[in-house]
């Protein structure tokens, strides 16, 4: 493949890239240089593309390949960890104040229910073990098969799977045990909390109404919850949305209040 | 209810009785891949998530380790268990107590079983010359052993179960 075939290519891929590198990495300078080192790796390594496997599969090797080296020795996030950022946030009235300009002036500043579902996942999700993290964004977010993801972690399909049940029963209990979206007993309101400053003429019920997940929850099982929560991230490009700037910029408040956290504790 | 013998059914568990040892082995087949049955015996931290008879595991499950495991069996002694022989997706060995006087080898085995099931094994010896004196103190284990094994079995195929 030439240079200039595989960049038309990379340029394809870079969205979906992008957006798995942040969530893997809940940061947007983590995600912009991984995706540069990914592009470099790749096109360094072009001739020994083989086409054993799809570019895309390939890139997204490249680029999980070194997200796990960024993210190795670095410590897990805590389940808890929107309640933390939440008590941060509410003492920090210089982010409130730029939360409030973005939401005023931003074409990407809408507050929106979904986006925030997408935003608490990614959180949350960086709570899991860095190889259950991995697998559960490639096969319910990127939607890669069992198959491709045992090449792009270098590992089994029996591993694969073994890992993605794993991450799924974990994030199905904390959904379970914290969002107010889906159980009675949720602890977690901070969808609606959000949803009130920011759209304070906005009927609450009728906006969850929209949210197949929050309208028919006490319908469904907890496997099939956890697959409509995917099915909102998966239609969701947090750099693209019109949410995109608010919840980015909420992101990296998250970042930085978690990662003082763990230096703490 | 636990059979007693050497040829348990599937599903089931049997113990020999002998004087200085008693052993206790239950079987099962298995519609997963071995290599995730062999995902869930060897992730200790994930153990209490699938396996109701262990209530947790702390340690790394990997050839000379000690891992230390708490039971349904006795849930107030922890069981310091050595992990001393692996063979990826096939067998693994764990023991505890000391030769000759009183030892426990626990064997897990995986083999190849019908129209493409996989065949769990898990046997435990226990004996040594100060068993007769222990043994009226030791709880059957033929009751753990079958609920191990069906726990394996059904976390294992819902896992197989997962779209590809």
């Amino acid at each position: 493949m030439d240079t200039e075939r595989f960049n038309a290519a990379f340029e394809d891929h870079r969205p979906q890239l992008r957006a798995f590198l942040l969530r893997m990495t809940a940061s947007t300078e983590d995600a912009e240089d991984l995706v540069q080192d990914t592009y470099l790796k790749a096109h360094a390594g072009l001739s020994g593309y083989r086409g054993e496997s799809s570019l895309k599969t390939w890139i997204f090797a490249i680029g999980s390949n070194l997200a796990r080296d960024l993210l190795r020795h670095r410590k897990r996030w805590p389940e808890h960890a929107t309640d933390i950022c939440r008590e941060a946030a509410l003492a920090n009235r210089e982010f409130l104040g730029e939360m409030m300009q973005i939401r005023m002036t931003s074409p990407q500043g809408q507050f929106e229910i979904r986006e925030h579902i997408a935003f608490c996942f990614t959180c949350i999700s960086k709570s899991l073990p860095l190889e259950q993290q991995l697998v559960l964004l490639l096969k319910e977010v990127c939607e890669f098969r069992v198959k491709e993801i045992a090449g792009i972690i270098g590992n089994t399909e029996a591993m694969v799977k073994y890992y993605l049940h794993t991450a799924r029963q974990k994030m199905i209990g904390i959904f379970d045990n914290r969002c107010s979206l889906i159980s009675k007993n949720g602890i977690c309101h901070q969808c609606s909390e959000l949803n009130g400053i920011f759209n304070p003429k906005q009927n609450l019920q009728e906006e969850l109404v929209k949210i197949e997940m929050a309208r028919d929850a006490e319908n469904k099982d907890k496997e099939t919850l956890f697959d409509l929560r995917m099915r909102i991230i998966q239609a969701i490009d947090p750099y693209e949305s019109e949410a995109a700037e608010l919840q980015l910029h909420h992101l990296q408040h998250n970042k930085q209040v978690i990662e003082n956290y763990l230096e703490k504790n | 209810m636990a059979k007693t013998g050497t040829n348990p059914i599937d599903g089931k568990a049997a113990t020999t009785k002998k004087t200085f040892s008693r052993t206790t082995s239950a079987s099962i087949g298995i519609n997963a891949h071995p290599g995730i049955i062999w995902a869930l015996l060897t992730n200790a931290s994930d153990f209490p998530r699938w396996n109701s008879t262990v209530t947790s595991i702390e340690g790394r499950i990997a050839p000379g380790e000690t891992i230390r495991l708490k039971s349904i069996l006795d849930e107030k002694r922890v069981f310091k268990l050595r992990v001393t022989d692996m063979t990826p997706e096939k067998a693994m060995t764990w023991q505890d107590g000391m030769a000759p006087f009183f030892k426990g080898v626990r064997q897990y085995q995986l083999t190849a079983g019908q129209g493409g099931q996989t065949r769990f094994v898990m046997t435990e010896r226990i004996g040594g010359l100060m068993f007769p004196m222990a043994a009226k103190h030791i709880p059957d284990f033929n009751p753990v052993f079958e609920q191990f094994a069906n726990d394996l079995k059904k976390e294992a195929e819902t896992i197989q179960k997962a779209k590809n």
